[in-house]
């Protein structure tokens, strides 16, 4: 996935990279227990299948995996941080 | 011996159930890319809603069974495939509002404060100037725009979606339309989402210039809807001037900046009132808050409007005040605020947004 920012800056992502970084409760956990991506080591090929991306609003993106797992609302400043920037 | 038909082999898949669903497979959709050959092979895809669908191997078996029971049939080839729906479904940006060129929304953090007082006239100031206009009650606890533009219709059906009300030349919805009796609307908050995102996806509000969404008091479910669902313009904050409004009004304003849209300024209400029997000005909740929170907040100061018996008069007899006497001082104070909106709502619509590709 390519995001081309209002600056004129372009991140990229892999499918692998977002689906680990995915910001959900079930995934990072929440209450001060842990999420689902602490506690495995590897995810299925499905899981690390991007299916669809829909914006949210204005402020994020929610990324559906081949999986089902489409919970995660990834916020443009999350993304920001996340991607590897190519700054023109 | 004779090729057996697509029909055939649909006719045959048409006996199996899925048990969860209750209907059969076919008219669920799931049979895709079904293929006869002239020797009497058949080939399709069978999508499942799961790849853990508990039934899968079931359903493999139950379909190879009834395939492979149509005279002519030499070979049957299933390729099991699930098509996952993403979790909690969402309208596309497409279906959401395709002909509204603004949306505004007007919010203040607090209740009372005479947030949809300011939406009906600042809806009925920007129809006035000759734009389009809709106005979009999303208070679904407490609608007041029904009764303040005389409009307590219910909305005519066409073709299963609901035509706006038409009053004072804008068009209006409502859930005060829609359930129009004293019954009140009791509703928990994954429900007031799904009755916003209603309003705006199964309502034909046609080409409009702007439209003014009416937001309930607080900083929830509402608000939080109709930021993830529409790419909003902007939302004006209305307050009254002592510092428990502004203080709420300030966390409203805060939480539209986190969810990135983009706020157009601080209006006050009930800003001064001046004694018809004396002729002073009294300032009852104080003056000047808004102002001040705008300054320290970085956001444009849009207006003050006074508190003033005929606003209220005409907003209980169902017409908004910059209709029925544009001549007072409310009236040509919520002008003046209207075309700080329209101005600031224009310079919003140049703004561009991250471009996304996924390949």
């Amino acid at each position: 996935m390519e995001i081309t920012w209002e600056d004129g800056a372009q991140s990229t992502y892999s499918a692998e990279q977002l689906r680990w970084a995915c910001p959900c409760a079930e995934c990072r956990g929440e209450g001060g227990s842990p999420g689902r991506l602490s506690r495995v080591k590897t995810l299925s090929d499905a899981e690390l299948r991007v299916q669809d991306v829909t914006l949210v609003g204005q402020y994020a993106l929610q990324i559906a995996f081949e999986s089902g797992h489409a919970t995660g609302l990834y916020t443009f400043s999350m993304l920001r941080r996340l991607g590897t920037t190519d700054r023109r | 011996m004779a090729m057996p038909s697509s029909q055939q082999v649909l006719e045959a898949l048409g006996g199996i159930k899925d048990p969860d669903l209750g209907r059969d497979v076919v008219s669920l959709g799931m049979i895709k890319e079904l293929e006869v050959s002239p020797e009497g092979k058949v080939s399709f895809t069978f999508e499942l809603t799961t790849p853990a669908c508990p039934v899968r191997d079931r359903f493999k078996s139950q379909a190879e069974d009834a395939v492979g029971g149509i005279a002519g049939v030499t070979g049957v080839e299933i390729r099991m495939t699930a098509n996952v729906r993403p979790a909690f479904l969402r309208p596309k940006p497409s279906e959401i509002l395709p002909g509204v060129k603004q949306t505004i929304a007007v919010a203040s953090g607090k209740g009372g404060v005479g947030k949809s007082t300011v939406a009906v006239n600042l809806a009925a100031a920007l129809s006035r100037s000759g734009a389009a206009v809709g106005l979009l009650d999303a208070d679904i606890y407490g609608p007041s725009v029904p009764v303040m533009t005389g409009s307590r219709r219910v909305p005519q059906q066409v073709n299963g979606r609901l035509l706006p009300i038409d009053a004072h030349g804008m068009k209006l919805m409502s859930f005060g339309q829609i359930n129009p009796s004293d019954e009140p609307t009791i509703y928990r908050g994954p429900m007031v989402g799904k009755a916003i995102e209603a309003m705006m996806v199964q309502v034909d509000w046609g080409i409009l210039d702007y439209l003014v969404i009416d937001l309930p008091p607080g900083t929830g479910d509402a608000s939080l809807t109709l930021a993830q669902v529409v790419p909003l313009t902007g939302v004006a904050i209305v307050c009254t001037p002592q510092d428990v409004a502004t203080d709420i009004a300030v966390k409203a304003l805060q939480m539209f900046r986190k969810l990135n849209v983009t706020p157009l300024g601080l209006i006050e209400n009930m800003s001064w009132y001046v004694c018809p029997e004396c002729g002073h000005r009294h300032e009852i909740f104080s003056h000047g808050g808004a102002e001040a929170a705008a300054k320290r907040l970085g956001v444009p100061f849009l207006g003050a409007i006074p508190l003033e018996e005929g606003i209220r008069e005409d907003a209980d007899s169902g017409t908004p005040v910059v209709i029925s006497r544009p001549e007072s001082a409310g009236a040509k104070a919520f002008v003046a605020i209207a075309s700080q909106v329209a101005a600031r709502t224009s310079i919003q619509s140049f703004r561009q947004l991250p471009v996304i590709n996924v390949h």
